[in-house]
């Protein structure tokens, strides 16, 4: 589903590498935790999945698409294959649950009729059942992650890319939120999640990918966060 | 749903700039009532032209007993033969499509018509003081020179005059004017381009969070920018419609009235929906291409 080939990234200013000859696989899905310090390639990483970034070397290929002969007129089809959470949750302010689920699926052209039956479904999913006509300064941080976690499903997209997404959230809300994400992977999605949180990763036992200076220094199935320490 | 959508957006876009969108819609209107000003002077140049083309003549005046043009001095007057010779002379040649002349009655009777009988200046003249002449047609208007020429020596001719002259003073005057509102359009237009560069930009960095998003769900590229080059397209709209009202009062208050002493040379109102949609187009165009142009560099898609 995701397929590095000796991908290294080092951006403009910048001497040491972001990443460095970078070789990683992730299948159809599967659900990688991606560990490491800041400014140890994590996001980076994240960025070229997406094309929001190139390699400066080495090929990518996403979906069975090769990244680098993708033209740029195509990356929106590829984006919206592509779910994606942030720590920040990126809602907007000025609309209620539902329309910025909806928001998602309005931007890539989908007919109302179709919006109206598949947005209650994510938002139920995610467990926000009830709540779609709240604003998202009236939710509180977990449920504001859900909403930004059911705008990045409901187009059904084959991998869920997931930045630091319980940066933001405490220890009991991040449970939370991982079952939603496991929910989200148990129906087919393959899922790439950015985290600094230990615990979470030692309670999943899932593939973890650990890199550190832009080097991939663990890639362990079944793993925990901290023991290459 | 798309069309909804988007509307929606360029509707929010033009409102929360709405001072910087007023300022567009203010340069555009001044900038595109001036270029129409600009093609509807010439137009008029033009109508006239052809108007007169065929209406202007050369006048041959010929001596008077006291004629104070040194050709006459101490001739006393024309003689009958020299006019005859003259009027055989100007028929003979090849480029005269016509030639009449004009008695000293017949000048007095013009020269009333004119400046309307009871003026003083009228009262002041009497038919003896008018100088006889022959008007000549010209079957092309470049051979002008050539016939004024060679009537100029012809014994008993006191001067020649030829109207064309007069009318391209009027010409000289019409393009200048012409000259002046296109260049003061071209300045606006200029700085119309420029300040919708710097309400899309303004726009963009409103609207960030929205577009990110966009962005990021897989939005495509015609989609994010459609907003942006429609809210271009929308105050460049409305720019045209106040140019437009601007042109049509211009014709009315300012064409109209030196309308009146050109009859059928008359600038029209075909001439004036003509200009008007040009400059709407123009107007229009400028505005999306400027939106576009800054868009590339202030939207990262």
């Amino acid at each position: 589903m995701i397929h590095f080939d000796n991908v290294t990234k080092v951006y403009a200013n910048q001497n040491r590498p972001a990443l460095d000859h970078i070789s990683v696989d992730v299948d159809k899905g599967e659900f990688v935790f991606l560990v490491g310090p800041s400014g140890s390639g994590k996001s980076t990483f994240l960025r070229l999945v997406l094309k929001e970034e190139r390699p400066n070397a080495g090929a990518i290929h996403v979906a069975g698409k090769d990244l680098a002969r993708l033209s740029n007129f195509k990356v929106p089809h590829l984006r919206r294959r592509i779910g994606c959470v942030f720590q920040d949750f990126r809602l907007l302010p000025n609309k209620n649950v539902y329309e910025n689920v909806a928001f998602a699926l309005e931007v890539i052209g989908k007919p109302r009729r179709f919006i109206r039956k598949v947005v209650p479904e994510v938002v139920e999913l995610v467990g926000l059942e009830g709540k779609a006509h709240r604003m998202p300064d009236e939710l509180s941080g977990g449920e504001q992650q859900r909403v930004a976690m059911a705008r990045a499903f409901v187009n059904r997209p084959m991998i869920l890319l997931a930045d630091e997404p319980t940066g933001n959230i405490d220890p009991a809300t991040s449970i939370g939120i991982m079952k939603v994400l496991d929910r989200i992977n148990r129906t087919g999605t393959t899922v790439v999640m950015a985290t600094h949180d230990a615990a979470i990763v030692d309670s999943m036992r899932k593939r973890v990918v650990e890199l550190e200076d832009g080097k991939i220094v663990r890639d362990q199935s079944r793993g925990v966060y901290g023991q290459a320490y | 749903m798309r069309a909804n959508f988007i509307f929606s957006e360029v509707w929010i876009g033009l409102r929360r700039n709405l001072t910087m969108t007023v300022a567009v819609i203010v340069t555009v209107a001044i900038g595109m009532a001036l270029l129409g000003v600009g093609l509807m002077i010439n137009a008029q140049v033009s109508n006239m032209k052809d108007f007169w083309a065929d209406k202007v003549e050369i006048s041959a005046f010929l001596c008077s007993k006291d004629s104070p043009f040194e050709a006459c001095k101490n001739t006393g007057g024309v003689t009958e033969q020299e006019r005859e010779t003259l009027r055989q002379q100007i028929q003979a040649m090849p480029e005269v499509q016509q030639v009449y002349y004009e008695d000293a009655a017949k000048a007095y009777q013009n020269f009333k018509t004119q400046y309307g009988a009871d003026s003083v200046l009228v009262a002041a003249v009497k038919v003896e003081d008018m100088p006889e002449s022959f008007r000549v047609k010209v079957k092309n208007p470049e051979s002008y020179t050539a016939v004024m020429e060679r009537i100029k020596g012809a014994p008993g001719v006191s001067n020649v005059v030829d109207q064309k002259k007069i009318l391209e003073i009027w010409f000289s005057l019409l393009e200048r004017l012409r000259w002046s509102a296109l260049a003061v359009a071209f300045i606006l237009v200029f700085a119309a381009i420029l300040l919708i560069g710097n309400t899309v930009r303004l726009s963009a960095y409103n609207r960030r969070r929205e577009t990110g998003i966009m962005r990021l769900v897989g939005a495509s590229n015609l989609y994010i920018q459609l907003p942006f080059v429609m809210e271009g397209m929308i105050a460049g709209l409305v720019g045209g419609v106040v140019a437009a009202t601007l042109l049509i009062m211009s014709k009315v208050f300012l064409f109209e009235s030196v309308g009146q002493y050109l009859g059928s040379s008359a600038l029209g109102w075909n001439d004036v929906a003509w200009v008007i949609m040009l400059t709407m187009a123009i107007g229009v165009i400028i505005c999306v291409m400027a939106s576009f142009v800054t868009l590339r560099r202030y939207l990262r898609v």
